[in-house]
């Protein structure tokens, strides 16, 4: 307990101030578990009274016939046909391919922003480190919206920014180019360098000294084995908090997918989950009849017990990846911590 | 055996807090460097902080390379090898230990990277802890943040003479110790490094570790080597004001006088030189020594005494005032009372003179014949 010294804490007045500070900070952790607590409500809560316009703090009937019709929605074992039709695969579809893109860009990821950051600290010198570290935290000033249309393009014709590939000069053939527009790559090469977590290494590893390095060198290490064996022990919970950082960015990144994807079963988890929403509220067509048989649908969805509590299933589905990995990062977290000593 | 010459060496540094987007500012580390140290012999390199000691040590061990001259080892070019190749051992102000290591695991990194084999590394590092002491083999299994300060500067040394280097360099080892724990130190690292008969650089900023430790002194100041020398040559003769001020505790006094004639006058207190001191005419400074003043003497000049320091195990006391306006210690008996004016007289064959302005030093008496 950082924030309140031992020494007189038994003295009423700061017994009094101690009881303040536990309630306000109750009321912070309240307010950060109650949509959590409302998803969960809403989740067990039949389709008509999620609909009501009151909100629904508990409701009066609990029941699991969300989670069960959201098990055959994403099963795709529903009876019924305009349930089934909701997703177009089945969710696990979904589910592998957030997991291969959230898995591969940090298998990529880590070591290249890692070392790139090991090397602005403690490689290079003088003022092209400087230069260099400027130039590499300056992808953190440009917001990524602005880049959005030139990313898109590039994943077009990789690697040229370019609506299309330029003709090779002298002849009419263009430059050979890759499309990775609508793979996963399109989502991975993006995040393969992360701006946050190269300033999150580098702050770390400029706490190693120099000395620690120089001993190693002079123990004969090669630089990489260096880094293997020396810095990386050290490393650990700096992995973990930008492994857990970089999974959740990619995991719930949603509006670059939905802007590389074109193929249905190739979309991630976010994206599913938001085109099924957008079934729900957008209704809306340019012909009755159309509007009709989408009505007539939505009412068969209604009757059949689904309304915003299968999203909030599907919304409590999404979360669970980052708590397991948070999960996984805590425990190695506490172990970096045992091993350094907390000082 | 290792001979290291150092000729020419120019260092800029380059740490993170000299650089700026477009170059360095200060002053080059290193100024044209020149510098023999002998096979087996024990340097020792002194100045105040800032002086350049610890580049000079960097410089050898292959950490920074110079922006000009060349680094020899035993008549060859050592200059652009790496530091990985040259065989040195270094033990760190910091003691630098690898934290996530036990303490065998900080002997055994360099048979690892070396691959050396499981049998030499035991025997190493068995050779080692006994030479280390009875409770060395204790350290070995723990992890570094578990270890006291003297421990871990034990683990460092361990760590330094387990690969058998062809050169030592100790970069302030022991100041992070506590006064008696540093004593105690000092005395077993001499002793290794006897034991061993290497090469050693031993920087410090401690004149009394410097000359306990080295066979030679070495007295840096600003990037430049001002003295090399023994003791003695450095305490009787010294190259400028600066060392002689930098050497000796308490320092030297230095008192601005005038000669004329044979006679010499501060302020207005006038005596004769020895005949063997033959100095021109015009304003000088004079430099005595603690043990180069008489106390009591009739023709003396009189010193404002601030107060007397005795140290009863030395059977001596320092009479500190001032004279002439210029700050003095005295060499006194341990029994010398306390009174608040003095008469004293510089021994004027123990005196050096330097220049009334600048530093060059125009008289020393040269290293006393004991024997």
């Amino acid at each position: 307990m950082a924030l309140f010294p031992k020494v007189g804490r038994n003295q009423p007045r700061m017994r009094a101030a101690w009881w303040v500070l536990v309630i306000f900070l109750c009321g912070g952790v309240a307010l950060h578990l109650f949509p959590f607590f409302y998803m969960i409500a809403l989740s067990v809560t039949p389709a008509h009274e999620a609909l009501s316009p009151t909100p629904v703090i508990w409701p009066k009937e609990p029941t699991l016939a969300a989670w069960r019709l959201v098990f055959e929605l994403t099963t795709r074992t529903s009876m019924d046909t305009a349930v089934r039709d909701l997703m177009s695969f089945p969710f696990y579809v979904y589910l592998s391919n957030s997991l291969f893109m959230a898995l591969m860009t940090l298998l990529i990821s880590l070591p290249v922003t890692s070392l790139a950051a090991y090397a602005n600290s403690k490689l290079q010198r003088g003022p092209m480190a400087r230069w260099s570290f400027l130039f590499f935290i300056g992808t953190l000033m440009v917001p990524g919206v602005v880049t959005l249309i030139p990313s898109f393009l590039m994943t077009r014709n990789f690697p040229f920014p370019l609506p299309s590939a330029p003709l090779i000069p002298g002849t009419d053939d263009p430059f050979p180019i890759l499309r990775i527009w609508d793979t996963p790559w399109a989502v991975i090469i993006p995040g393969v360098f992360n701006a946050f977590n190269f300033l999150l290494f580098k702050g770390f590893f400029d706490t190693i000294p120099d000395s620690i390095i120089q001993a190693a060198r002079v123990d004969g290490g090669s630089e990489f084995n260096i880094f293997r064996r020396i810095v990386f022990p050290m490393s650990i919970p700096v992995y973990a908090v930008a492994s857990w950082l970089q999974f959740g960015s990619v995991w719930d990144s949603y509006l670059w997918p939905l802007v590389v994807f074109q193929t249905p079963d190739r979309i991630p988890t976010s994206v599913a989950i938001s085109n099924l929403m957008n079934r729900f509220i957008q209704a809306g067509s340019t012909s009755a009849q159309q509007a009709a048989a989408q009505t007539a649908s939505m009412r068969e969805i209604l009757e059949a017990g689904l309304s915003w509590n299968g999203l909030m299933v599907l919304g409590l589905l999404q979360t669970i990846p980052i708590f397991i990995m948070f999960i996984i990062c805590r425990e190695y977290l506490m172990r970096g911590i045992r091993l350094r000593g907390l000082k | 055996m290792t001979q290291i010459e150092l000729r020419n060496i120019v260092k800029q540094y380059d740490s993170q807090d000299q650089v700026t987007l477009t170059g360095y500012k200060g002053e080059p580390a290193l100024n044209r460097i020149n510098l023999t140290i002998n096979d087996g012999e024990t340097l020792s390199v002194v100045g105040p902080s800032g002086c350049g000691k610890s580049t000079l040590l960097k410089v050898i061990a292959g950490l920074e390379y110079p922006n000009s001259g060349q680094v020899i080892y035993s008549g060859h070019d050592f200059t652009e090898i790496k530091p990985q190749d040259r065989g040195v051992g270094m033990v760190f102000q910091d003691y630098a230990l690898y934290p996530t290591r036990k303490g065998r695991g900080n002997l055994s990194y360099f048979f690892e990277v070396h691959q050396r084999t499981e049998e030499e590394e035991q025997a190493r590092i068995k050779a080692t802890a006994d030479l280390m002491g009875v409770d060395f083999d204790l350290l070995l299994g723990q992890i570094p943040d578990t270890l006291s300060g003297g421990q871990k500067q034990r683990v460092a040394i361990a760590r330094c003479i387990v690969r058998d280097p062809n050169i030592f360099l100790m970069d302030e080892p022991i100041v992070n110790l506590d006064a008696k724990l540093r004593e105690r130190t000092r005395i077993e690292i001499k002793k290794l490094l006897r034991q061993f008969g290497i090469t050693t650089i031993y920087v410090t900023h401690d004149q009394q570790e410097a000359i306990f430790m080295g066979d030679r002194i070495v007295v840096m100041r600003k990037g430049n080597i001002e003295q090399v020398g023994t003791f003695d040559d450095l305490y009787y003769s010294p190259a400028n004001l600066f060392v002689a001020q930098f050497i000796g505790t308490p320092p030297i006094a230095v008192i601005p006088a005038v000669i004329e004639n044979g006679q010499i006058a501060i302020e207005t207190t006038r005596w004769m030189l020895p005949p063997d001191i033959a100095l021109p005419n015009g304003a000088v400074r004079v430099g005595v020594r603690p043990e180069g003043w008489r106390l009591d003497t009739d023709d003396g000049i009189s010193m404002a005494v601030r107060h007397i320091e005795r140290i009863p195990t030395e059977r001596a006391a320092f009479v500190i005032g001032a004279v002439a306006g210029a700050h003095t210690s005295i060499v006194a008996p341990v029994d010398y009372p306390m009174r608040e004016v003095t008469r004293v007289t510089p021994d004027w064959e123990q005196a050096l003179f330097f220049e009334a302005e600048g530093e060059t030093v125009l008289h020393t008496p040269g290293v006393p014949d004991l024997f």
